[in-house]
């Protein structure tokens, strides 16, 4: 499977995996356009700060044993078996959350809107050339490389 | 080889999902009661009539076609011979298999309170069939009593308030859902409910239910004295573990199915795995253990290791919680306590010698999801030398080269 | 060098350039775009800010206002006014120097060539001095006198300068700048760190220095300069890379100041300094072209057509120029002298000489320009390009490009000679206009930069896309530079304008966009708009006129912007001026500036779309004038 892999070491924070991320799920949008101050302006994608580390991309893994997808109790989350990637489908989740508690990661979060639905990273799959954050990133700090399942 | 299943919920269906997975071959039955698969923890959104049943279904459609699996529905096993290697059904017929893994579940328990197991009008919350027939009642009904605030009992007051009920809320300890919250997280809650219409009882208990002539209750007696009216009866005080059918097998049980690590049962070829396990009454427990007991039953080794089962998320009315943990330390336990609040959020870490004992985070719970596996790791915090509302995962970053997965540097 | 090299370029307009330049071993502009292609959205939507040690902060939707609490609306805001700002002084400070160098022409009685273009000046400033040294001297010290100006003390040459309509709106609206110089000084003031927060106040603000930047920074430059170098008269000239000759010694000039220049320009034909190019081998010595200084070369290219060979090219075709090896120095005295033509001149042996500290070169010889010493300057200037020459033409391979530009490029269009040519009378355009075979005039101006779609390509799609429209296109800027190159300023390029406008220039024998020259005739521009305005009777947002800068590249591109705007004109950029991430700027530049001025923002990175907008503006203001 495809899995966007991470080199901390190159990462400078600048956050333009933030807007990309943000301007791939509003429609339409670009770099220009997106709305950075809507309520629905959701990353998918986080870069904390660490004084010995540096810069911490946080990434969804579409881990090969998602417990994200083992906590669903809706159906919503699956992993995909032919691309490898965790999936959601808004439509049948019922926000109980159980998997922001679950992914190991602290990369699932409810939205800020109305908490009735999962923030969640769909690798841009509907997207032709792939994750708009890897392509944002000035620093090749992630890329797409493929990984055996 | 032919795996029989009962059980149709969390943890037979991870089951069957995994054997198919790994061996498509191998022939897998699942036996279960109902004949709609569902997921128990949506059904208040079926009584809310925000979806209906196929709507809290949490497979897909043809799930059982496409992965090659014949389901037993509408089947209630009520015998099984561990000799002859069959289980026996409601309607008398014998189900070999070669091995069996039983994920029944739970049960609701009604408590031996006078009128209450004889009121016609009283029902449990743990399936789509005690929903449907809730759901009928609540056509007519105008007075609901919720017996026990814990989530079950919560999840079925806010669906009835959303059919417009009249809904009272009776319970035995002074706060809500209070083996998941303290008493300010609690508050919260009990405040948003209030403001939905919701009225609570804390503290009480009831002692007895007058039952009218056509055998319905109508009036509960409280301890206090109170005297709450209702048309309709919800009692959430509590499941059982649902294995009667073993009984005469041979298989070891107390209050739950015995196992061990492996989720096998002291007889060889039967497992169990799920909340008939009386190791955790949540959902993902029920699915791990579902997806380890099939892949111990394919032959391969694989423990059940991840039990922590203290751990609950809580969403009513777009406020979020996490509890994780003992929230609710006794004084002699010599935790520290650190809490931080603000307008929107608040947030309680317990601690003990560097290792968190119990967390509650009430608001954004975004990102949360690494408190979980610090707790239950028994991950010592105090050399991060940070203040503790700051961890996150990023404290413990750590990436696998080869993979790309993280890891946790601890 | 080469360490960044990349085969790949960026699109041109100019498809032979482009060839050319992807075949090139120097790295240039045109391959660092691809290094530079991921973009970071923050800056593009202007909501970073660094003005303190809390930042940079962003708006982020975790963090939607700045640690001091500046939402996104005045963190662009600030951010827009301070480039306004910085792109004001730098037109002011052409203006300074060409105004102190006409006071020490005229002190030192030397040449005046712009006979017409003082008394023009002297008329709005009403100087009554008989002595044309005298008055040309008063002239310069009056326009000194206002840039020296307190910002609380209104300077004395707008209402003069202004059109009347346009003066009593700017009155009303509060934004008649004070002193040229402390209006810069007072918006970088403003924007500092925990200073003006309220993004409207910034906004006119920035009108403000725009009339200042306009009047003083543009039209007067134009004006002194054509007293001192000539004006503009229309002719046919030869462009690009093809003006250079191997015979002579090639010197590059870029920058803005053309009265630097003057001396040295005049020198360099002497006969003793043609010896002194003899004595190496060479024929004499040629300036060639860059930037908008050459534009102004080309535009006065009538007084100067022993030493001027021609403009070679735009703002990112300078590399190119050098790349050719035919350049033996570039002097430069102002942007656009991009730091990328350091290595180039360092890998061809190129001499550089700095004339204007602003634009000090990391590599280059600093010699600022001291008009007492003009002579003994312009002599070690010689020396040393002489010394280059020597030095590198027999070791330097030359790379030319002789079929690119053309011979037949229109220029010398000014205010002055397109009236002229008119009959010496506006009635002529007018009636075209009125019957509709001109159906309007877009000025399309401002620079060219790579990122639209690549070097010129949506200015130059823009252009076919106007005059297909019969939109008569007039061109200032390094927009000229690219439009002349493609061909576009060629009377042929008439068969590409629709069938009125085609017929109007067949018949005159010019092209359909008409080349003023360098960005500092966007002054010549409002000249040619005001006169016209005044002819008619009306005010200039009712004109059927739109201004476009399609690829605007830098700050000065939006003190003209913002000019413009105070104008009261519709003004098309290609992208944006880095102010999409706040409401209150979109709000302002595209909707509320209807109101204050008139003008208007359009933003389209489509030519045909944009195009189509323009040309919608322009029906109504037809209609509205009933024609
Ligand atoms: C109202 C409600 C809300 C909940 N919300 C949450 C929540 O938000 N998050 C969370 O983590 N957990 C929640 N839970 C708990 C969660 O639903 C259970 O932990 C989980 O369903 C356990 O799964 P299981 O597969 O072990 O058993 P069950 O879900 O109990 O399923 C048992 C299966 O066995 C079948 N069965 C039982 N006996 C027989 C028999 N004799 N013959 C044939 N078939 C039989 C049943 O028909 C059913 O298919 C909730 C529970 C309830 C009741
Ligand atoms: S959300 Fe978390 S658990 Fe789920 S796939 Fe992504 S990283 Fe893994
Ligand atoms: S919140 Fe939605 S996606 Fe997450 S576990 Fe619950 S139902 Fe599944
Ligand atoms: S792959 Fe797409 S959805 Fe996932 S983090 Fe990147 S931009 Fe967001
Ligand atoms: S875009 Fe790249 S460099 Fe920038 S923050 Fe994201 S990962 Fe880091």
């Amino acid at each position: 499977m495809k899995r966007i892999i991470i080199d901390r070491e190159k990462c400078d924070g600048c956050l333009n995996c933030n807007i990309a991320c943000i301007s791939a799920h509003e429609e339409g949008s670009n770099f220009y356009t997106v709305n950075m101050q809507s309520p629905d302006a959701e990353t998918r994608n986080f870069i904390k700060f660490d004084a010995q580390k540096g810069y911490l991309p946080i990434f969804c893994r579409h881990c090969d044993e998602p417990e994200c997808v083992l906590s669903c109790m809706s159906g919503a989350l699956e992993k995909d078996p032919l691309t490898g990637h965790v999936q959601y489908d808004e439509s049948k989740c019922a926000a109980c959350y159980m998997c922001v508690m679950n992914c190991p990661y602290g990369v699932l979060k409810p939205d800020k809107r109305a908490r009735t639905k999962v923030i969640k990273c769909d690798f841009c799959d509907d997207k032709p050339d792939g994750p708009s954050c890897v392509k944002a990133c000035p620093k090749k700090a992630i890329e797409v490389k493929e990984v055996s399942l | 080889m032919k795996i029989v299943i009962i059980g149709a919920s969390a943890a037979g269906i991870s089951a069957a999902k995994t054997i198919k997975a790994s061996e498509p071959d191998t022939e897998v039955v699942i036996i279960s009661k109902e004949d709609s698969i569902h997921s128990r923890c949506m059904l208040h959104k079926f009584l809310g009539h925000e979806r209906d049943a196929k709507g809290i279904s949490f497979i897909a459609d043809d799930f059982f076609e496409t992965n090659g699996i014949t389901w037993h529905s509408n089947t209630t096993v009520i015998g099984l011979d561990a000799q002859k290697k069959t289980v026996k059904t409601h309607d008398n017929q014998d189900i070999g298999y070669d091995k069996l893994l039983i994920a029944t579940g739970a049960a609701y328990f009604i408590p031996p309170i006078p009128g209450l197991r004889e009121a016609k009008n009283v029902y449990g919350f743990r399936d789509l069939k005690d929903a449907q027939l809730l759901d009928s009642e609540c056509n007519t009904a105008k007075n609901a009593v919720v017996i026990g605030a814990g989530l079950v009992g919560m999840d079925a007051a806010v669906a009835m308030l959303m059919r417009g009920l009249k809904v009272t809320v009776i319970e035995m300890t002074p706060a809500v859902m209070s083996l998941q919250l303290d008493q300010k997280s609690a508050q919260a809650y009990q405040q948003l409910f209030e403001e939905h219409g919701a009225a609570f009882i804390l503290n009480d208990k009831v002692v007895s239910v007058d039952v009218d002539e056509v055998g319905r209750g109508k009036t509960i007696h409280l301890a206090s004295g109170k005297a709450v009216p209702a048309d309709v009866i919800v009692i959430a005080a509590g499941v059982r573990p649902a294995f009667s059918f073993t009984e005469g097998s041979g298989i070891a049980t107390n209050h739950a199915i015995l196992v061990g690590d492996d989720l096998k049962t002291n007889i060889d070829d039967i497992y169990a795995a799920g909340d008939v396990t009386g190791m955790a009454g949540i959902w993902p427990n029920a699915m791990k253990q579902g997806r380890i007991a099939a892949i111990n039953m394919l032959g391969e080794k694989l423990l059940y290791e991840d039990r922590y089962a203290l751990k609950n998320t809580v969403n009513f009315y777009g406020l979020t919680t996490l509890s994780l943990g003992n929230i609710n330390p006794e004084p002699e336990e010599n935790c520290n306590i650190f809490i931080r609040e603000d307008r929107h959020n608040y947030q309680k870490v317990i601690i003990k010698n560097g290792i968190i004992q119990g967390v509650i985070i009430q608001g954004n719970i975004a990102g949360t999801g690494f408190w979980q596996y610090l707790i239950k790791n028994k991950i010592d915090v105090s050399g991060k030398n940070k203040d503790v509302f700051s961890l996150s995962y990023a404290d413990f970053y750590d990436l696998n080269q080869d993979t790309g997965e993280y890891n946790y540097a601890v | 060098m080469n360490s960044n090299f990349s085969c790949k370029t960026c699109a041109s307009a100019d498809q032979k350039l482009e060839t050319f330049i992807s075949n090139l071993s120097v790295d240039t502009s045109h391959h660092r775009m691809e290094g530079q292609s991921v973009k970071c959205g923050f800056g593009l939507q202007g909501i970073c800010c660094r003005l303190c040690s809390n930042g940079p902060c962003r708006i982020t939707p975790d963090g939607p206002k700045g640690v001091c609490g500046a939402t996104a609306d005045t963190i662009v805001a600030r951010n827009f006014l301070r480039a306004v700002s910085a792109g004001s002084g730098c037109y002011i400070h052409i203006v300074e120097n060409t105004a102190l160098m006409l006071k020490k022409t005229a002190a030192s009685k030397g040449v005046l060539k712009g006979k017409v273009a003082l008394a023009k000046l002297a008329d709005i400033f009403e100087v009554a001095e008989a002595d044309e040294h005298v008055r040309a001297e008063k002239i310069a010290d009056m326009v000194l006198a206002d840039l020296y100006k307190p910002d609380y003390v209104k300077m004395e040459l707008v209402e003069k300068m202004a059109y009347k309509p346009r003066f009593d709106r700017w009155k009303e609206l509060g934004i008649l700048p004070g002193g040229a110089k402390s209006e810069v000084f007072a918006g970088v003031v403003k924007t500092s760190t925990n200073l003006n927060s309220d993004p409207v106040d910034m906004y006119l603000n920035c009108l403000k220095l725009g009339i200042s930047t306009g009047l003083y920074g543009l039209t007067l430059t134009n004006l002194l300069n054509d007293v001192m170098l000539g004006e503009p008269s229309i002719r046919l000239a030869p462009v690009g890379l093809r003006v250079i000759d191997t015979d002579y010694i090639n010197i590059m000039i870029t920058g803005h100041q053309h009265s630097i220049f003057a001396y040295l320009q005049d020198r360099l034909i002497q006969d003793d300094v043609i010896e002194k190019a003899k004595a190496v081998g060479a024929k004499g010595f040629k300036l060639v072209g860059c930037t908008c200084v050459g534009q102004d070369l080309q535009l006065r290219g009538e007084h100067y057509k022993e030493v001027f060979n021609g403009h070679a090219g735009n703002n990112f075709t300078s590399e190119a120029i050098l790349a050719t090896g035919a350049i033996d120095a570039v002097l430069s005295e102002f942007n656009c002298t991009l730091p990328g033509i350091e290595p180039i001149c360092d890998e061809l042996k190129i001499k550089q000489i700095c004339l204007d500290d602003v634009s000090k070169k990391a590599n280059a010889e600093m010699k600022p320009f001291v008009f007492e010493e003009k002579e003994t300057q312009s002599n070690e200037i010689i020396d040393a390009v002489i010394e280059s020459y020597q030095a590198r033409r027999a070791v330097v391979t030359l790379n030319m490009a002789a079929d690119h530009g053309n011979d037949d490029t229109l220029t010398g269009v000014s205010e002055g000679s397109l009236k002229s040519f008119l009959g010496g009378t506006w009635k002529p355009l007018i009636d075209l206009i009125v019957k509709g075979e001109i159906k309007g005039i877009a000025g399309v101006v401002g620079c060219s930069s790579l990122t639209a779609g690549g070097h010129d390509v949506l200015t130059v799609n823009l252009v076919k896309e106007l005059i297909a429209k019969d939109i008569l296109v007039l061109s200032a800027g390094c927009s000229s530079g690219g439009l002349e190159n493609v061909g576009l300023m060629s009377p042929s390029a008439a068969s590409l304008a629709g069938p009125k406008l085609r017929a109007v220039c067949e018949s005159l024998g010019i092209p359909p966009v008409l080349n003023f020259g360098p960005c500092l005739a966007i002054g010549r521009l409002e000249l040619v708009a005001t006169e016209l305005a005044e002819a008619i009777g009306v005010d200039l947002p009712q004109l059927p006129l739109v201004l476009s800068a399609p690829q605007w590249l830098e700050e000065q591109a939006l003190a003209d912007g913002a000019f413009g705007l105070a104008l009261g004109l519709p003004l098309h950029l290609g992208l944006p001026p880095f102010v999409t991430g706040s409401p209150v700027a979109v709000q302002v530049f595209t909707q509320d500036m209807l109101n204050l001025t008139g003008g208007q923002l359009i933003i389209d990175d489509n030519a045909k779309s944009a195009a189509e907008t323009l040309d919608a503006i322009i029906e109504k203001k037809r209609k509205e004038l009933n024609i």
